[in-house]
């Protein structure tokens, strides 16, 4: 068996009165991909949010490589007015962590409208994933004691923009690129994090048919490239079909099915979330 | 400025060729012509300015971060620095509202002590305790600031620029506040420390050698810019960028928000509380009621005009605001007269108001100002032919 | 007894004065999301302009002519400084006015020559009356029901005209509104006609209070309305108004003890302490972003 890398358990992200992300549970293994599916409003987003720290969930317990890094039960006014399950299962101890610590164990996102630094170039896009985890601090950046360090982070952005052929753009402000470019440039400042497992949430929206052919063949690659696992939301059911590993589906922050690409694909229950019923 | 052998590409090196004829200008200028011309009240004053503003630019410009308590920490700076510097056989003098001082400790006098209090020995010690001093507001400013943060730091734009702009006027109450007297002087003005004037070089009959009055705030202001863009340019000047561009980008990149920004917050404020020792250096007085919001609004107007997120654009902006109001439109409030008529509207006041409309018509026409988010080396270097996106 | 009377009596009148400008800063903030850092010094304006038009005319027609007028340069304002700006970054409309601040308050310099003008004194309002043994004005006394009439009135609109039901949309959703049809430069001109208006009002009874105006009047004034703003919850008018009485309230008993050099700085403390814990004010909405 597999080591396992992303573990989510009982997940319930309740905002005032709505319940968008309902006893979510899932696991992901090393080196698999797996996809988020559900129709739109599902809650796919909130369920990354939750994992990736941007949103602190209701309830439940996130896993990350065995280290719990986001736990919580209903707390404050949520005790009473909690509407999700297992309300008493996480009592104790309390795990949150902002999306920066979340990143710097490993997790690395990319976003559904593309969030790239706007008044920088690709290189120095890249560049600032490797921030985080340099051997520096604010005076010897300053007065350039770092150069060692610096000059590492550099070549090692370099070798990456050459590896996902954005290298003759590396000048490029980021947001002059084409739209394909600039999503790919995201996934490759997440890449730069140096991520265990890679969260892409809906890295083919907005991509025409070729370009999404394109993608799945760069996600395959990179995966195999980067030894990592991905987990992803999509809704081109091409891609998510010919990709995933396995695929969970959820409606109304629930889930509905999870399985191999054929079982979903045979699933009534999925065929008529899909379709409306 | 992408490597660090191309750091000396021609347009650094032009801008740094105007740097230095403009810092020898000023001394050839200071000992040929009349030492008393507007011109090197103008450049004294701006270089201080410049300084406050690169430091209000670094929060504002490249952080993000909306803050208008920049007076607030400039009080600091002066108050500070008045204290730590003024001669103590003076003290109790200008204290006699409290019956002297509480405080008997200065930095130029402790160098004395060390140095001697005679001829060049004095000089120096003079010097070293002026540049301690001048630190030591710094570093108090920025423990201020680091105190402040930690509440307000967490507020959005418009919120955090209310919080701060609180924060600078409280900071002035309490500088004002009697129960403080034997340390702050209460309302009334602190004087008698190191002036800008004191680092021209005499000789040993009193009379002036060189003089150094206008070189040394540029110098001073010049070093602490020069830190200012080298932080800009570094790994954590990128970050400071990335939490302007997008806060959430830069989290969910490892970049620690409460981190940065508050090192963002803490080194701009140590600056502003420099730039407010060399103000005090340069008003020769320190009086709180100086450090308005007034004076906040008009060096962010500065930073408006110079472009946001343009080091250089502040500099200049700084001269020509100060320039402007202090020298070149003095003719706009004496009544003139064309062929022996007078001229209506030319009164007191006039300059100001025709500054007002020129700035408001940048405001409103040319928002990004001299310089937009470039900077002078820019200027110099082989365009191409590419606009950015939005 | 009577200094306590005295003080409670004058501090409501303070607040309900600090009330009415702190409306126009709610309402531009409700609808534009800017800090009108103008607001004070159109205050001011008006201070300086009822001082000039009652040397030449009587009050009667001097005090409508006044907030006639104050009421046009508001309206000047917004479309000469913030209109042009309507799809710029929020930050260009705060520099613009700061801009609008700094040229209002030269303006003012340059007009009265940097003297402190003499506030007209206006018959009944500024008479003496004693209650409860404290002498105070009459204006005092007045203050606190004509803002509970103006805010009522203004309540009313808000609720119940079709401008006020266009006003609500907008503060709720500024671009969905602008695509349902509603004229949104219409609404945001009467917007700041209603601010303008109350804070020529509020300008009469404020410097009723005091010997002179500067052009540094309304600076204070200014923050210190937009802090009983802030502090009630930006947005709401029942909230800045509720605000606006605590702090001047709260002002004036300070000013009475021996800590009258923090009576400003209190108000800002008040304001960072409600940031802090509250940062949506005491009626403020919660909004969230969406990432």
């Amino acid at each position: 068996m597999a080591n396992n890398v992303l573990h989510v358990e009982n997940v319930t992200m309740q905002f005032g009165g709505v319940v968008a992300v309902d006893n979510l549970s899932m696991d992901i293994n090393e080196g698999e991909i797996v996809s988020l599916i559900g129709p739109n409003g599902a809650g796919k987003t909130t369920a990354f949010n939750c994992i990736t720290g941007v949103y602190e969930p209701t309830n439940g317990l996130v896993e990350f490589c065995g280290k719990p890094i986001v736990r919580n039960h209903p707390q404050g006014k949520m005790k009473k007015n909690y509407l999700g399950q297992n309300p008493d299962m996480y009592l104790g101890e309390v795990v949150a962590n902002t999306p920066d610590i979340i990143t710097q164990q490993g997790i690395a996102r990319t976003f559904q409208n593309i969030r790239l630094w706007k008044s920088m170039t690709v290189f120095e896009n890249v560049l600032l994933a490797k921030h985080m985890n340099a051997k520096q601090n604010v005076f010897s950046a300053t007065f350039r004691f770092n150069k060692k360090e610096e000059e590492r982070m550099r070549e090692e952005t370099m070798e990456l923009l050459v590896q996902q052929g954005l290298d003759k753009y590396k000048d490029e402000i980021a947001t002059s690129l084409p739209y394909g470019l600039q999503r790919r440039l995201e996934i490759a400042r997440a890449l730069a994090a140096e991520p265990k497992l890679l969260l892409l949430d809906e890295p083919a929206a907005g991509m025409n048919p070729q370009e999404t052919e394109e993608l799945t063949a760069f996600i395959r690659q990179i995966r195999d490239d980067y030894n990592i696992t991905i987990f992803l939301i999509e809704h081109h059911m091409n891609l998510v079909m010919d990709i995933s590993d396995r695929i969970y589906v959820i409606e109304f922050g629930k889930e509905i099915a999870h399985g191999l690409p054929k079982e979903i694909q045979k699933n009534p229950k999925v065929i008529d979330a899909y379709l409306g019923g | 400025m992408l490597n660090e052998k191309k750091k000396l590409n021609k347009g650094s090196l032009i801008t740094l060729i105007i740097i230095l004829v403009f810092l020898i200008a000023t001394i050839v200028l200071e000992n040929t012509i009349n030492p008393n011309s507007l011109l090197f009240t103008v450049i004294r004053k701006a270089a201080v300015y410049s300084l406050v503003a690169v430091s209000m630019n670094l929060l504002n410009g490249f952080t993000g971060l909306f803050s208008l308590g920049q007076a607030g920490f400039m009080l600091l700076g002066a108050y500070t620095y008045a204290i730590l510097t003024i001669p103590n056989d003076v003290r109790d003098i200008i204290y006699y509202l409290f019956q002297g001082s509480s405080f008997h400790v200065s930095t130029v006098g402790f160098f004395e002590g060390i140095l001697g209090d005679t001829g060049v020995a004095a000089f120096i010690s003079m010097i070293l305790g002026v540049i301690i001093a001048i630190v030591a507001g710094g570093l108090v400013a920025a423990l201020v600031a680091y105190l402040i943060g930690l509440p307000v730091l967490r507020l959005k734009s418009d919120y955090l620029a209310i919080a701060t702009l609180g924060f600078a006027e409280i900071l002035r109450a309490i500088f004002q506040w009697d129960k403080l007297g034997k340390i702050t002087n209460g309302a009334n003005a602190l004087r008698g420390y190191p002036t800008f004037s004191d680092f021209n070089i005499k000789a040993e009959n009193g009379a002036t050698v060189l003089r150094l009055s206008s070189f040394i705030p540029l110098l001073f202001a010049g070093i602490c810019i020069l830190v200012i863009v080298l932080l800009i340019n570094s790994s954590y000047g990128r970050a400071f960028k990335a939490i302007r561009d997008d806060e959430v980008a830069a989290e969910a990149m490892g970049i620690n928000l409460a981190k940065h920004k508050m090192m963002s917050f803490c080194i701009s404020s140590f600056f502003a509380g420099v730039g407010g020792a060399l103000f005090a250096m340069f008003a020769s007085t320190v009086q709180a009621k100086t450090f308005t919001s007034a004076m906040t609004y008009e060096i962010f107007l500065i930073v408006v005009i110079g472009g946001i997120g343009s080091i250089s654009g502040s500099c200049i902006a700084s001269f020509l605001y100060i320039a402007c109001s202090e020298w070149w439109l003095r003719f706009l409030d004496n009544t003139q007269y064309i062929n022996g008529t007078q001229l209506p509207l030319f009164r007191n006041g006039f300059r100001m108001v025709v500054f007002s409309v020129v700035i408001m018509v940048i405001v409103l026409f040319f928002r990004d100002g001299l310089f937009g988010d470039k900077e002078l080396p820019d200027l110099f270097k082989k365009r191409r032919v590419k606009k950015d996106g939005e | 007894m009577e200094f306590a009377v005295s003080q409670i009596l004058s501090g409501i009148s303070l607040g309900g004065q600090y009330a009415l400008i702190a409306i126009g800063y709610t309402m531009v903030y409700g609808i534009l999301r800017l800090i009108n850092f103008a607001h004070g010094d159109v205050f001011m304006i008006a201070g300086i302009m009822m001082i000039y038009m009652a040397t030449t005319l009587p009050l009667y027609i001097a005090i409508p002519a006044m907030i006639i007028c104050t009421v046009l340069l508001g309206f000047l304002i917004e479309r000469a400084a913030y209109k042009p700006l309507r799809a710029a970054p929020r930050m260009s409309v705060m520099i613009s006015a700061i801009g609008v601040s700094y040229l209002l308050q030269n303006l003012a310099l340059y007009i009265t020559g940097g003297q402190p003008k003499t506030y007209p004194r206006i018959p009944w309002i500024s008479d003496t009356v004693t209650i409860f043994g404290a002498r105070t004005y009459v204006v005092t006394l007045v203050t606190p029901f004509l803002v509970i009439a103006l805010v009522v009135a203004l309540t009313l609109l808000i609720n119940h005209t079709k401008i006020g039901i266009a006003m609500r949309a907008v503060s709720k959703d500024f671009e969905t509104s602008q695509l349902m049809g509603v004229k949104i430069n219409t609404v945001i001109s009467v917007t700041f006609i209603i601010g303008s208006f109350l804070a020529a009002v509020g300008s009469v009874l404020y410097f009723t209070n005091y010997p002179t105006v500067v052009p540094m009047s309304g600076a204070m004034p200014g923050l210190k309305a937009f802090v009983a703003a802030v502090f009630g919850g930006i947005g709401s008018i029942p909230g800045a108004v509720i605000g606006a009485f605590i702090i001047g309230i709260c002002e004036t008993l300070i000013k009475g003890t021996d800590y009258a050099i923090f009576s400003d700085a209190f108000t800002f403390a008040l304001l960072i302490v409600i940031l802090v814990a509250k940062p949506t004010g005491i009626f403020g909405e919660k909004t969230t972003d969406k990432v």
